[in-house]
């Protein structure tokens, strides 16, 4: 796979490169609980407690995207290697400090079909395929922006051959600024007479 | 090429030689000083308590000599046992997940949690995420193997907001749920607009906002032609100057007329005790359908209001 060569790295102890992830601080919530301050700060102060920081942890100023949830579906032909990639998912979040929802196994999809057996003529004999699809669906919950990225990324790239996978994500946000009041009221009065029928 | 004329004895010595020479090989099947042997595999050098991800760091085809373990697979011989893992396919065809044990899995997240940010400990519950941030904003990415990796179904956005948290007054919420339609959610309260019609997410992501933004200042509006709203366009029933309130107060009256009772008028009528319970009563039944007891309760009221005591 072509994520050899960052593995090998990982593993000689320098970490990844600079434009692969940049650790975004939090920055504009209108929140009034001091929880948040602390987080805050919390994560400014843990830098600046430990000797040594990581040098290719860049904190941008842009606000954090917040995920409610992120739904992975995993779908492949194989139930053993769906139930190892699950054990790999599962640890991974737990490793990171992301919440597990559920973990769920949805029925597998058999597609059959029926073709003719020979090339020409034999019409009453023919051969029959089927294609299976086993599910695995991994709701996590509660992520940040930067959080989500790292997570998906690492299982995106260990992901198995002739495995596929569906991320939903569900992202919070604020009602804008256009749309907290009705803009009629700040607009000056037009006359009446202007508009031609 | 000329051969020089070979003595007699010669010869004979030479072709007995070449006919040995024959001989063996054919005897041996080929000769052993070009024979390479195989060396021995790595797994008899491993030490038990070796660090794993460095014969695997990476995802590898499985490799019988460097794995230590006497794993056999495949449809067992007759009577036998599946067959070893030195040359097996199916070993090999599998996606294996040597790369990915628990100690090598807990080395990379420990390297990958300094980009990761920590979820705001205010947020903990779903009640105050809805509070704090009403607007949910769904996408789905797609990864899977192919000639490429482009999916169209990517490009979609679903929007979803709450109505009571959006600055609405009366007659805009009731306007916003016209203009919708089908998108609105009476039971759960929740808009939900789907786009797809642009070739890219982000450029979704902004028309589903845009129509928002337009929806919500268009629903504040108030048209001259909606002054002709009839009664068959009223999202709920309301009891004033309806057929209910005419048809009670006309039988008020005239029971009043013929008890020969002073001129009552309409304002001391629907001010009345029983009036109010029937206007209730008939309110509840149109708007929330029949049930037990909003049944009972227009029974009682209608009691009260004719003076049966039945």
């Amino acid at each position: 796979m072509a994520a050899g060569w960052l593995w090998r790295r990982l593993c000689q102890g320098s970490a990844f490169p600079v434009s692969y992830a940049s650790r975004i601080m939090q920055k504009q919530y209108l929140l009034p609980s001091s929880n948040l301050m602390g987080a805050r700060l919390a994560g400014s102060h843990g830098d600046t407690q430990e000797p040594k920081t990581n040098p290719l942890v860049s904190i941008s100023d842009e606000p954090e995207t917040l995920y409610k949830r992120l739904s992975i579906l995993v779908k492949g032909h194989d139930k053993a290697v769906l139930d190892s990639y699950e054990y790999f998912a599962v640890l991974a979040a737990k490793e990171l400090g992301i919440s597990i929802e559920k973990v769920d196994k949805p029925p597998k999809t058999i597609e059959r079909f029926t073709v003719l057996k020979s090339v020409h003529i034999y019409k009453k004999h023919r051969v029959q395929y089927e294609m299976r699809t086993h599910y695995m669906c991994l709701e996590l919950k509660y992520l940040t922006g930067s959080t989500a990225a790292v997570y998906l990324e690492y299982v995106q790239r260990n992901l198995p051959e002739g495995v596929a996978m569906e991320v939903k994500k569900t992202k919070i946000e604020k009602i804008p600024e256009h749309i907290q009041k009705p803009v009629w009221d700040t607009l000056p009065q037009v006359e009446e007479t202007e508009i031609k029928s | 090429m000329v051969t020089a004329p070979r003595l007699p004895e010669l010869q004979e010595s030479l072709d007995k030689a070449l006919r040995d020479a024959q001989g063996s090989v054919r005897r041996r099947g080929r000769a052993p000083q070009f024979v390479r042997t195989a060396a021995p595999p790595r797994t008899e050098r491993m030490a038990v308590d070796q660090d794993w991800s460095s014969v695997y760091p990476t995802a590898a085809a499985f490799k019988a000599a460097s794995v230590p373990l006497p794993i056999r697979m495949g449809y067992p011989v007759k009577r036998g046992v599946p067959p070893p893992k030195e040359g097996n396919l199916e070993l090999i065809k599998i996606p294996n997940f040597l790369h990915l044990t628990p100690p090598a899995i807990k080395k990379h997240c420990a390297a990958l949690k300094d980009f990761c940010t920590e979820w705001p400990s205010a947020l903990d519950s779903d009640e105050k995420c809805e509070q704090h941030f009403p607007i949910e904003i769904e996408t789905v990415d797609y990864v899977s193997s192919g000639t490429s990796i482009r999916n169209p179904k990517a490009r979609v956005v679903t929007l979803r907001i709450k109505l009571s948290n959006l600055n609405l007054d009366d007659h805009a919420k009731k306007k916003l749920i016209k203009l919708v339609g089908e998108r609105y959610c009476r039971e759960t309260d929740v808009l939900t607009i789907t786009t797809d019609r642009c070739p890219l997410r982000r450029q979704n992501y902004d028309y589903g906002m845009h129509l928002l933004t337009v929806l919500y200042h268009e629903s504040w509006k108030t048209e001259k032609w909606e002054s002709e709203k009839t009664e068959e366009d009223m999202e709920e029933y309301i009891w004033e100057n309806s057929r209910s309130q005419k048809n009670a107060l006309d039988t008020l009256l005239r029971i009043k007329a013929s008890e020969n009772v002073r001129n009552v008028t309409k304002e001391e009528l629907l001010a009345s005790e029983v009036v109010k319970n029937y206007r209730n009563s008939v309110t509840a039944l149109k708007n929330e359908g029949e049930t037990e007891s909003n049944m009972s309760q227009y029974k009682e009221s209608v009691k009260k209001l004719l003076n049966i005591q039945a």
